[in-house]
């Protein structure tokens, strides 16, 4: 018993820090390459895309991120 | 490349405040499902941020928040993806309308006239919908207890509603309803969304007033809802170029963490929380609004001109109040996931002690052909706290067992409803509980050597009384034996204490004991208003003087504005009791004394050596318990001897 929960609670601190160090090279890509982004994306028209897709890539990586990150902590929904 | 001019620089201070922001924002939003991102357009331009790149890139953060939000409470099932979307797409046209009259106005009136139009909104839609949401959350915090939540009226008859061709099913509803109502709530949200920036507003308690949704299932689906809203008013603004992408992906760093913490929040929560926080949030947020309508109406010169440090103060106000809103909405989603995880993590520590169980589903054969509820004594039900108030009652409870030949159940309620509690560790959990555990076995050896069959339990709860109910329906036990606290007066009602409530609340007879009192079976004294409150301590008194042999003193107390036709009433009534008693087989006398009731019927106990009072009770709680009745528990606080209170059945 206790050694599946040792096992799962690593498995879920090894998820975390995998999203998290995506999640952490998202944010620092955005801010490295700040202005290219900001003009790329406030170019109108069709281009409306890039803000919707980076939108939806950040929300994947740092929701789960997010996710794990509160489980991690243990807490967590009730059952 | 130089920065587009709609964009403005971000310094680490900027960044820190959107992340502190976003994430209270999405706090809120995860466990109400909007009502997060309103104060954010606004603190977005107190940073310098041009309006309307505030407004596109606070949508543009929406979406994916309102998605992940979604997400995450469709695996706790709260959420009814079809009605979402359904919602979602009518709530579409009305953000384009909305964002249409929005510029009308701004064409016409210029800023002031925006303002005032936004503000108006605010205060006719928050006063209306927050008002009505606020009290209905504490209409069901006091009523509803643990019942599941009933549609409204208006709900049930939109259900009814057949019209062909437009029924659709949502598992939300458990029913068929027609879309020609989802739309006009859907297009009433859009316009909302569009005009204050929260939908949501109108979308849940619409989902749940008009709809009949489940608040909780209505708060989740919003989320779908704004989703929804959410890619339509990005694509729009985008397509402008008006998106900051930086400000909105830095909110978003903040709100998700706000909105996994807000969804798992909901789990902990009864549904009037929801409604709790939601309608806190409207009725500020509605006195944020309030506050700068003057500044606005002075600006369109529709009343005097203010003074402009004066204009200037109210907008400061109105700002701290709306950034006050979304802090109390936080904290009381803070307190309940608190609360909630603290009790969940002390069940599951109970949930692995040992613990012997009663066993009521073996009934005990009655001593006596007696059949009816009031009077039967076979299971007791003693709550102890271990102190010296309780000896008492574990003394008498044995001794009265004993006569009966009763099973008693003992428990110990360490209570421990409060934060600070589970702060200082579960090791203090843990010594409580072996105190109790300790106090329970004594209770236990005192019951072998009495020839008393008794189990015990010591268990936690935050709340006590509420546990001792609980455990006497459980085990349907006729009578639950308390010590009493010595407090008297106005502090009894204001604080409320455990037997208080628990007679209030439990549906079997209640015995309280004081710390020095015997029952030896001297003398009883039977208390009547005539009622058939009355009647049913009349009924218990006669099975307990047969198995005592303890002769009764029947008292009907009469003040002295009664009227002449009363007084025979209450004579009347004495005679009737006397008589039935004496049917019984019990010696009985019967009086009529004048004065204030509690006060004499302690009065005769005492003059009579009497060892037991025996009351009804009119069964009454809260507020309604303070105004109106309230005798027996007058009793209770002065009597010398024990005094059973007898609920109806």
């Amino acid at each position: 018993m206790t050694d599946s929960n040792t096992q799962s609670a690593g498995k879920m601190l090894t998820r975390a820090s995998v999203y998290g160090t995506v999640s952490l090279a998202l944010y620092f890509l955005l801010y490295f390459f700040e202005d290219f982004i900001l003009e790329f994306t406030s170019r109108g028209g069709w281009y409306f895309i890039a803000p919707v897709v980076i939108a939806f890539v950040f929300s994947y990586f740092h929701g789960a991120f997010t996710s794990h990150f509160w489980d991690t902590l243990g807490i967590k929904a009730k059952k | 490349m130089e920065l587009a001019t709609n964009f403005i620089p971000l310094d680490t201070l900027d960044v820190t405040y959107l992340l502190v922001v976003g994430f209270i924002g999405g706090l809120v939003s995860g466990f109400i499902g909007s009502g997060g991102a309103f104060v954010l357009t606004p603190a977005m331009m107190s940073m310098g941020v041009p309006g309307i790149v505030a407004v596109a890139s606070n949508i543009c953060h929406k979406f994916p928040k309102a998605l992940v939000g979604a997400i995450k409470r469709a695996k706790y099932g709260q959420v009814d993806v079809k009605l979402g979307i359904v919602v979602g797409i009518s709530a579409e046209a009305g953000v384009l309308y909305g964002a249409h009259i929005q510029e009308i106005v701004h064409q016409s009136f210029g800023d002031a006239g925006s303002n005032l139009y936004v503000s108006l909104a605010f205060v006719v839609v928050l006063g209306v919908v927050g008002s009505y949401v606020l009290w209905d959350a504490i209409k069901m915090r006091h009523t509803a207890g643990n019942e599941p939540e009933k549609a409204s009226c208006l709900a049930r008859w939109v259900q009814s509603i057949h019209i062909p061709g437009t029924m659709v099913y949502f598992k939300s509803l458990n029913a068929r309803v027609s879309v020609l109502f989802t739309i006009p709530l859907g297009f009433a949200t859009g316009m909302l969304a569009a005009t204050i920036a929260v939908g949501g507003f109108i979308g849940v308690p619409a989902m749940h007033y008009v709809l009949g949704a489940p608040s909780l299932m209505a708060s989740a689906t919003e989320l779908v809802t704004a989703f929804v809203m959410g890619v339509g008013g990005t694509i729009k603004f985008s397509w402008s170029g008006l998106v900051d992408i930086r400000l909105a992906m830095i909110i978003l760093a903040g709100s998700l963490f706000g909105i996994q913490l807000g969804a798992i929040g909901t789990t902990y929560v009864k549904p009037h929380m929801i409604k709790m926080v939601m309608g806190t949030i409207m009725v500020l947020v509605l006195f944020s609004r309030a506050l700068a309508i003057p500044v606005y109406l002075s600006e369109l010169e529709l009343i005097d001109m203010l003074e402009p440090h004066f204009s200037g103060a109210l907008l400061n106000i109105s700002f701290v109040v709306l950034i006050a809103a979304l802090a109390a909405g936080a904290a009381i989603v803070f307190a309940s996931l608190w609360r909630g995880i603290s009790t969940s993590r002390r069940e599951a520590a109970l949930a692995t002690t040992p613990a012997t169980m009663f066993a009521p589903d073996v009934v005990a054969m009655p001593t006596s052909p007696q059949l009816s509820p009031l009077g039967r004594f076979e299971r007791f039900l003693l709550a102890t706290d271990g102190s010296e108030y309780s000896a008492g009652a574990v003394r008498e409870s044995l001794r009265m067992a004993g006569k009966c030949g009763a099973r008693v159940r003992t428990i110990s309620v360490v209570a421990g409803g409060d934060a600070e509690l589970y702060a200082m560790g579960e090791q203090l959990i843990t010594k409580e509980l072996n105190t109790a555990r300790a106090h329970l076995d004594d209770v236990q050896r005192q019951a072998s050597a009495a020839g008393v069959a008794c189990e015990s339990e010591a268990t936690q709860s935050g709340q006590v009384y509420q546990e001792i109910v609980s455990q006497a329906e459980r085990m349907q036990a006729d009578l639950i034996i308390m010590g009493r606290r010595g407090r008297h007066g106005l502090a009894r009602l204001m604080v409320g204490p455990s037997t208080v409530r628990v007679i209030g609340h439990a549906h079997c007879n209640v015995l309280v004991v004081p710390r020095a009192a015997e029952l030896v079976g001297r003398r009883f004294v039977v208390a009547s208003d005539g009622s058939r409150f009355g009647d049913a301590a009349a009924v218990t008194a006669a099975r307990l003087a047969k198995l005592c042999h303890t002769p009764i003193t029947v008292v009907s107390v009469i003040r002295p504005e009664h009227s002449e036709e009363r007084r025979r009433e209450a004579h009347t009534i004495v005679g009737r009791i006397v008589s039935f008693l004496k049917q019984e087989g019990v010696v009985v006398e019967g009086i009529v004394p004048h004065g204030r009731p509690d006060e004499v019927i302690v009065q005769t106990a005492n003059a009579k050596n009497s060892d037991l009072i025996i009351l009804g009770s009119h069964g009454r709680t809260g507020l309604e318990r303070v105004l109106l009745g309230g005798t027996s528990e007058r009793v209770i606080d002065q009597a010398r001897c024990a005094v059973l209170v007898v609920k109806s059945a």
